[in-house]
């Protein structure tokens, strides 16, 4: 191991000069920000492969993400919930040659890791090691993918720990204003149910709805691998196609599309947490798809009113009124819906001051013009920021995947920062009118819902959540 | 230990593989010391500035301010006007936040390394002179009763760290939350928070570390610019530690809003840096690093009694502390998860390590410490917790070393000093009827 380290001679003097306070320095010549070049291919069999190479550092990671996942549950029949995300996490609980004990035992011994879970539209599993432990966990990663056995007594474990942790999420008022919210905004659609499953979706779940929900999304067609590290494209294909080549689909079978619909007028649900001292709000309503072209501009308005630290909510409830340790407004854009929600944890008693000055901001942005200089602030934050999203190859390896998995154009990222920058203060008046909408509000409340149910009238009709 | 065991670790620390990490170190005449690290390939600097006091630190009827002054410090300086420090932060594309643990208080900025100079600007001013509001106090103390009722009165098993601070220590600091006594909060004055600012917040009691697109040169001329002409403190004396041994188990029923019972154990243990700190961490890896370690393996997969067994060992200043925390899976009870816990911390103590587990958790130890040198904010961070703690910073080099050198006989010697019934705290979390 070499140490450099030069001590730097002490000057005689430390101040030379007393710097100017009162007025910012100059900045230097900005540098160029490119979307770093990443090596794709696609296998006989459908696998979409990338490569983000980086030798800095003796470290590989594999990342397998399936282009489907929890927002399919529903097409395995009745209140599956929660189908894909025990299917996913079952991957590593045993394979035909190795049980959930011997999979754990491997990887932990060359100091690697494997995981893998699922969101509504995509499911994963990654492993990182060292390089010099890649082949190890590569072969157990890939008999895992390929040959999992989904016995019953895993399944049952699984079950078990699975209605022990919703029981204990019952305990959190986010997650309570984050479930009421999301059943009552998405509707009949997939994404109203919670993707970690309810107590009697839970206990329906067979070895027979798992294996056939791993048959219809575990498939090579449905596949994008990234390898991330200290490995060359050709390593990494040798690697995949030794292991991967003979797998081939069966037919695919599309889940069926139940697109939601916006709420009429708003309305309010609460949510009673037992022993409540804050209301853990969620308010908001239907957002967008995230193919949906106005995306980028969508996000810059989004910013600006609740994104960032300085953005208008934040300020508005944090720093001038003291109402909250931090609040949020954001789009969730999945691939067949979406919603836009504030988020934020309040003392039951200000409650209704705090709903009072969301509205009022939402109205404001839909209402008047952003300032100039508040529009160039946050274009600035958003591009000057942008690089600190690729600082390690797997962030970058996120962008590449999420270019594939959202049927993105390759040069997205390169021409993203310029359509940041284009947006004028029309554009941005004209999108919040579009995508927000202050009176067809769910107000999902979780807290203390006999002190807030009079109180909360004025904000539309209220319905006690008795049943969570 | 036997020859064969010597000769095995020798090998293993040759074949161990982490970069070596550049840095240069300065001290400015007024005592600020100052450690900068070329690093990374986007253009972007990340700047850490600790300062070396925490809660502990405080006076025990004013708990909480060094938290609350942390707050304080984003709310005005004299140059930069109340709101405008992010916001001109954010303008340049930068990005700020700031923690506060019981030993130090920590400042960050990542920005565009362009921008560089505007970071040193921004951030000196605060450092230079006083320039928060009394209303801004008042605003803060009413954030930071909500970051209590957030992340402690309404969150699940949200007290333990206060229930088991005051139980397991009676002299020092460290037996209040960083976040204080909500009533001490409520009467802090702003002529509180500015005794505290002017005597902790000086250069002398400060490392600030950049790390990422820099040019070394350039970088030490801003910051004697901006830093060097800062004032001179008075050298704060540390308080000495003095914690009387525990002797007798300590334990409590704690009622909370909760639907699964938990079980948290705590263990007082030596300092950071200590040869029994690093023994008793790779015993920490053996416990419950992995699906295989022994907590999980045994009481969450074989067992089935816990929803989530997990342990931690909280590093501070003076002491530091073995957490270990289950949540009992509904019908399962404390006692028995408890006897669980206490059967393999027995085995483990009469020396049944095997040399596949020992392994395991050093193999663990090479990845981790490749992994940790991927961000400019978080090595920023280690850079100055390193200067601050052991006026060490190639340790960033070399601490693995400290990790692989012990052996397993290290591992049981230190479990036997320290892991015993009658040296432990014990909470366990029961729902509130």
């Amino acid at each position: 191991m070499s140490i450099l380290e030069l001590e730097i001679k002490k000057e005689s003097s430390d101040n030379p000069e007393i710097p100017d306070r009162t007025k910012p320095p100059k900045s230097g010549t900005p540098k160029d920000i490119n979307f770093p070049k990443f090596f794709e291919t696609k296998t006989e069999n459908g696998i979409t492969v990338l490569v983000i190479q980086d030798n800095r550092l003796p470290l590989v990671t594999s990342r397998f993400v399936f282009k489907s996942g929890a927002y399919l549950d529903h097409s395995s029949g009745e209140n599956k919930y929660g189908l894909g995300s025990i299917t996913s996490e079952l991957l590593s609980k045993g394979t035909l040659t190795r049980t959930a004990t011997e999979i754990a035992e491997e990887v932990d011994y060359i100091g690697a890791s494997l995981s893998s879970g699922c969101n509504y539209d995509a499911t994963y599993a990654s492993t990182y090691s060292l390089k010099k432990y890649f082949d190890n966990i590569f072969e157990i990663m890939s008999d895992v993918i390929l040959n999992p056995s989904f016995k019953e007594e895993e399944l049952d474990r699984l079950k078990e720990q699975r209605l022990n942790s919703l029981l204990s999420m019952l305990d959190d008022g986010d997650y309570l204003s984050d479930k009421i919210f999301n059943k009552y905004v998405y509707g009949n659609s997939p994404y109203a149910f919670p993707l970690e499953g309810e107590k009697s979706s839970i206990e329906k779940i067979s070895t027979d709805d798992v294996r056939s929900f791993y048959n219809k999304i575990y498939t090579p067609d449905n596949l994008i691998v990234a390898f991330v590290g200290d490995i060359t494209p050709d390593e990494a294909l040798v690697k995949l196609n030794s292991n991967f080549s003979k797998w081939n689909s069966p037919v695919k079978e599309k889940g069926k599309l139940i697109i939601p619909e916006l709420q009429k007028s708003s309305k309010v649900y609460l949510t009673e947490k037992r022993g409540a001292v804050q209301s853990s709000l969620k308010i908001g309503h239907l957002g967008i798809r995230r193919d949906n072209p106005d995306f980028i501009t969508v996000n810059v308005m989004n910013t600006m009113l609740g994104g960032y630290f300085t953005s208008r909510i934040n300020k508005n409830l944090r720093e001038v009124n003291g109402y909250t340790y931090g609040a949020r407004s954001g789009f969730g854009c999945n691939k067949f819906a979406g919603d836009f929600s504030i988020t934020t944890e309040v003392k039951t008693e200000i409650t209704s001051a705090t709903n009072i000055e969301i509205i009022k901001e939402l109205n404001e942005i839909r209402n008047n013009f952003v300032g100039d200089d508040e529009l160039q602030n946050v274009k600035n934050y958003i591009s000057g920021n942008f690089p600190m999203q690729l600082e390690t190859p797997n962030d970058i390896a996120s962008k590449a995947i999420n270019l594939k998995l959202n049927d993105l154009d390759d040069n997205y990222y390169n021409t993203y920062l310029r359509k940041v920058n284009e947006i004028t203060k029309e554009e941005v008046k004209d999108i919040a009118e579009k995508y927000i909408h202050a009176d067809k509000l769910t107000f999902s409340i979780a807290g203390n819902s006999q002190a807030l149910k009079e109180e909360m009238k004025q904000f539309g009709d209220v319905e006690i959540i008795e049943n969570v | 230990m036997s020859i064969n065991q010597a000769l095995n670790q020798t090998e293993n620390i040759t074949e161990s593989e982490i970069v070596a990490i550049d840095f240069r170190e300065h001290t400015l005449d007024n005592g600020l010391r100052v450690v900068m690290c070329k690093f990374g390939n986007i253009p972007m600097a990340a700047i850490n500035i600790t300062f070396h006091i925490g809660s502990k630190d405080e006076d025990e009827d004013k708990t909480g301010l060094a938290h609350l002054l942390e707050h304080l410090m984003f709310e005005g300086s004299p140059n930069i006007p109340k709101g405008q420090f992010d916001e001109i932060l954010a303008q340049l594309g930068g990005d700020s936040n700031a923690y506060t643990s019981r030993d130090s208080t920590s400042y960050f900025i990542s920005i565009p390394s362009h921008h560089i100079e505007h970071a040193f600007w921004l951030d000196s001013d605060r450092i230079n002179g006083f320039g928060i509001s009394a209303e801004s106090l008042e605003i803060q103390k009413d954030v930071v009763l909500e970051e209590k009722l957030l992340y402690v009165d309404n969150s699940p098993y949200g007290t333990v760290e206060e229930e088991s601070s005051v139980r397991l220590y009676y002299n020092s600091g460290y037996r209040w939350p960083v976040i204080g006594n909500m009533d001490d909060l409520r009467k802090v004055s702003i002529k509180d928070v500015k005794d505290f600012f002017e005597k902790y917040y000086i250069p002398n009691n400060a490392v600030l570390s950049v790390v990422g697109d820099i040019d070394y040169d350039e970088t030490l001329g801003y910051i004697k610019k901006y830093y060097g002409n800062i004032s001179a403190g008075i050298p704060i004396e540390k308080k000495d530690y003095n914690e009387k041994e525990i002797t007798e188990e300590i334990r409590e029923d704690i009622f909370d809003n909760i639907n699964l019972e938990g079980v948290f154990m705590f263990y007082r243990l030596p300092a950071p840096g200590t040869k029994d700190y690093y023994a008793l961490n790779i015993l920490n890896g053996i416990l419950s690093e992995g699906d295989s370690s022994r907590f999980y393996n045994e009481i969450e997969y074989k067992c089935e009694l816990v929803n989530e067994i997990d342990t931690s060992i909280y590093g501070m200043e003076d002491t530091s502390l073995l957490g270990i925390t289950a949540i009992a899976l509904q019908g399962k009870s404390l006692k028995e998860i408890e006897n669980k816990i206490d059967e393999i911390l027995d085995d483990v103590k009469a020396g049944n390590i095997s040399d596949r587990e020992y392994t395991k958790v050093r193999n663990r130890i090479e990845t981790y410490f490749n992994i940790k040198r991927q961000s400019i904010l978080s090595l920023a961070d280690k850079f100055s917790y390193l200067k601050t703690f052991f006026n060490d910073c190639n340790k960033i080099n070399y601490e693995i070393e400290d990790y692989l050198s012990v052996t397993k006989n290290d591992v049981t010697e230190a479990a036997n000093k320290y892991l015993n019934k009658n040296q432990r705290v014990v909470l366990n979390y029961l729902p509130k009827k």
